[in-house]
This record gives C-alpha cells, structure tokens and sequence, in this order.
C-alpha cells in the first residue's frame, strides 16, 4: 500500500485576508486558532478526533510553535512537526501526514499557518539575524530579500529565451481576474498588462505588481484516512500523488547555483507526483501553483509539463487561464491576487485546490473538476514540493 | 557605495584566509586537494567530496555578469542613498558564482554578459569587500 488514495482532505478554513494597518486585535494565535477552528467544524468532526499537527512557524515566534499551539488548543496530538521549508512546507506537511497516517502514526492531522507579520520586520531578519554565510557573502551585497533573488531569475530567463514583460505581465492579469471575483482575496482591483506594467519598478526587471502583497491571515485543511472521509459530510479530496525535490544553491543566493537558472526543482516534483498519481498533465483540470512572483508561475509551468523549457511565457501569453478556459490556473487569484500571508500561503494553493474538487467554488468553479495539482516553492526555486488530487480515485491500481 | 552603517563581515575560521585576502586585495576561490572542486563560499569542507583537506586558488578576478537586478528600492535603509543600485550573480573566469555588486558604471549599461573585474571596497584595516566594475578596453589588450 501507499500513499496514493489513501488519504483524504475532508475539511479546510480559512481567516480574513487583511493589510497589517488592518489587523488590529489580530495575533498569530488568533490567526491560526480561528483557521483551524473553521475547518474542524467544516470537516463536521470533534476536536479530540485530531490526534496530528503540524503548523507553519510565524517568523516572530519560538521554533516550539507547534507545542506552543498543541497546547493552547489543548490537542491530545501523538504526532506532530514544525515545517520550515519556506513556501513548499504546507505540500510537504501534507505529503507527510498522509504518510504517517498511512503507516499507522495517527488517523487525523491539522494542518494550520498563518500569522500576522510586519514586513519591516522580515527586512530586519533578512539583514541583522542572517546566519552567517548568508550575511558576510550576500546581505553585504544589499539583496532585497527574496524580491532581488527572483529578479535574478527573471533576468535570466528574459535574456536566455527572448521573453517579454507583458507576457509575464499577463500572469497578473490572470490572478487579479480571480481574486476580483474571489471572496477573501485582498486585491480586489482587476488590473490588466498595461497597468503591471505602469507599476513600479522595484528590483528591475520585477514590477511592484509582480511581487506578493505582505499580508495577515491563515489557512488550515485536515487529513484523514479515505475510510474515515468517506464516513463524513464533506466530498472526500484524495490525495494521489505527491513528490519532492531539492536544488542545490538558489534557497540562499550565496551559494550562486552552480546549474541553470531558468529550470528548477518542479520538474522532478511533478514527476514523482505524476508517478505515484498514474496521471499526467493532460488529466489535470487546473493547476494551482505557488506564485509569489510572475516568473515561478512560468517556469512552474513548463515544469510540469504545460511546455518546453522557455515556451512558459509565450504559453502564458497564448492560453485562457482563468476559471473556466483551457487551462484554469489559480483560480482564487493566487497569492498574486489573494495577498501572501505567511504561513498561510504555504497551505492557500492546497486550500483552493480542495475547494474546487468539493464543488464549493462558487462563481469561480470549474467546471467538472476532478483532478488538480497543487504546487509549493521555497527558497527561490530551490526547493519544490507537487501534490495531485482528485476527488475520486482513479482506477488503475494502487501504486 | 557608501560605507556608512551597512553590515560588515564577521572574520570567522572558515573565512579568515578569503578575508585576509580580500585586504590585501586578493581574491581566493577554495579549492579542493582531494578531488580538485571549487567552490565559493569558503567552507569547512569541499562541497563535493566532503574532503577537509582544502586549499586555495587566487582568482585572476575577471568575471562575467551572470545576472542581475537593478535595486530601486533598498530592504534596509543602509542601502537607501545606493539606489538604483546592481547587485548581481557574477561568474569567476575560475568558473564559481558569487553574489556582488557591480559599481562605477550606469546601471543602463550593466547586462547579462558584461566583461567585468574585482576591485576591493576599503572598509577598515581589515576588511575589504570585493565589489566588480566594467572591464576598461585599455584592460583587454
Ligand atoms: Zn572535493
């Protein structure tokens, strides 16, 4: 037996999407205990059933986080983990649930992040407390944190394939067209090429509009087995597939990538979860793929098979990506769209994924959804975590 | 750039020898005597056969611009009067990659291929951080 249909997610919960200026009273306790009050009650079971955690540690807490919340919501938790591998953890901590659940661990984990973040704070981490490779042979240098590592990419990826900015300009479009329909998206503005391109220049060739909004919020999802979903209310969403990868260099910029630039990890991601899925990208109804910034949509992309390396932003250009077109790609607006709350962008792609697979989607549904994958990116490009699910389990065996 | 304020460099043992270097105004690419890898940063041990027995090449210090980023907007305020400003991925004709800057050029000038060669920042006696500049056609011949 393995991974492949053997776990469901039966419930997700989601807190207000808002600016920092707008979060008074909010906390990162408030923010996390109100996301997963929300999907335990979604998944229409007792709190005492979760006998599994694992959250997002907020920038500004303690590495005991986990224990820290475990307690505060007075959890009888025999299986738990904090997870830093920046934007991949949620995927991953999903991938690895479903693992322990299968192998006898615990029957049912929350999985929860979020947080309220000062983002002149994220600049003071990035500068006074960097470990120190980091600090002596990059923070030196004046990186704008992750913002100058992905402009990086995207310079490299205009100069090797020829690619222009209203192409990558066209992947906001896309995400504001979602979240201007999208309930609990923060950027409720549509905004079209010409008016991402009119934005700011921040770390060129990125513009203001290409990069994440900082913002306040959390996300939670629960996991079962398949047995115990399908004893609920809720359509079960399986998880079929799921895989990893590591590159070596671009999670700190010092290290400087020995390999390509313009490929990254989701390749080999995608392909274990394709593997273990017994599905490829043609199967898939929509792809919900971690998009801090324009350029990992478009390498996202070709990664995992829409395209040949460097055709991501003509194929951008060229394909109906919104809810009901070719090919749906974050349909809830994306971080793009949505804001980026740490913690709770790790799980928001997953969350939007379950949503559509229980019909749930409201004006933005898609129609027919039966197969859909998740991607998680962290570090810059450098670490990848791809899940499939589905809401039915595909004939073909139990991989 | 100016100097005023921005993160220094802490001397540690794995770098000492790089920034005794970079003050003299030299600039080292540790080098594996095991298996002959280099490898920038310098670290404890060879990032490829794991080896602790590792030396040092001195690096002609001409490079290529790799890529790069016009910063218009500085994460720390230190870097505030800098702006626009390049920070960049430079590859060492010895064939690593470093983070850096590329300075006394207009930033319109800096692109992807860009002959370029170290110059080092004076900060203090002993420290001097090494930053790139456009090679001058005088250098070439
Ligand atoms: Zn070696």
């Amino acid at each position: 037996m393995g991974i492949r249909g053997s776990c469901a997610v039966i419930g997700y919960g989601e807190t207000q999407f808002a600016k920092l200026k707008d979060s008074a009273g909010r906390t990162n306790y408030s923010e996390q205990c109100l996301a997963a009050k929300a999907a335990i009650a979604d998944a229409g079971i007792d709190k005492d059933e979760i006998d599994g955690l694992i959250s997002i540690v907020p920038l500004d807490q303690k590495s005991s986080w986990t224990m820290d919340l475990s307690e505060y919501l007075q959890l009888n938790v025999k299986f738990m983990d904090n997870m830093y591998f920046g934007g991949a953890s949620g995927n991953a901590a999903i991938l690895y649930s479903a693992a322990a659940i299968q192998a006898g661990l615990c029957s049912t984990v929350l999985l929860v992040g979020g947080s309220v973040l000062d983002t002149s704070m994220v600049y003071e981490f990035g500068m006074e407390d960097s470990i120190p490779f980091e600090h002596d042979f990059d923070t030196i240098y004046g990186p704008m944190i992750d913002n100058s590592a992905y402009a990086l990419i995207k310079q490299r990826y205009m100069y090797e394939f020829g690619a222009r900015q209203e192409q990558f300009a066209k992947v906001v479009q896309n995400a504001r067209y979602h979240a201007a329909r999208f309930p609990n998206a923060l950027l409720k503005k549509e905004v079209h090429v010409e008016d991402v391109l009119a934005s700011r220049m921040i770390c060129d060739p990125l513009h203001l509009f290409e990069i994440v909004m900082p913002c306040t919020g959390a996300c939670a999802l629960i996991l079962t087995s398949a047995e115990r979903a399908r004893e609920l209310a809720n359509p079960p969403v399986y998880l079929l597939g799921g895989g990893q990868a590591i590159d070596r260099g671009m999670w700190h910029p010092a290290y400087g990538r020995s390999g390509s630039l313009t490929t990254s990890p989701v390749r080999e991601a995608a392909r274990q979860a394709y593997a273990m899925a017994g599905l490829g990208i043609k199967d898939m109804d929509f792809l919900q793929l971690y998009d801090c910034y324009t350029i990992t949509v478009v390498i996202s992309l070709e990664d995992v098979g829409c395209c040949e390396n460097g055709k991501g932003a003509e194929f951008v250009e060229k394909t109906d990506l919104t809810y009901n077109g070719e090919l749906p790609v974050n349909t809830d607006g994306g971080q793009l769209g949505r804001g980026q709350s740490y913690g709770g962008g790790h799980f928001v792609h997953a969350v939007e994924a379950v949503r559509q697979l229980m019909g749930r989607a409201g004006d933005l549904q898609v129609p027919d959804a039966r197969f859909g994958l998740v991607n998680g990116n962290g570090g810059s490009m450098a670490n990848e975590c791809t899940l499939i699910f589905g809401n039915e389990v595909p004939k073909g065996g139990v991989l | 750039m100016t100097a005023e304020g921005k993160p220094v460099p802490d001397i540690l043992p794995d770098t000492r020898e790089y920034w005794e270097a970079a003050s003299r105004g030299e600039l080292l690419v540790q080098t594996c005597c095991s298996c002959g890898s280099k490898q920038y940063f310098p670290r404890l041990l060879c990032h490829r056969c794991l080896s602790e027995d590792l030396g040092w090449t001195k690096s002609s210090g001409m490079g290529t611009v790799y890529s790069y980023t016009v910063i218009h907007q500085a994460a720390h305020q230190t870097f505030a009067p800098d702006v626009p400003y390049v920070y960049a991925i430079i590859e060492l004709d010895e064939g690593v990659r470093m983070i850096s800057n590329v300075v006394n050029t207009d930033v319109s000038k800096v692109h992807i291929g860009m002959k370029v060669k170290v110059f080092f920042h004076r900060l203090s006696d002993t420290i001097s951080i090494p930053r790139f500049e456009p090679v001058q056609q005088a250098d070439t011949e």
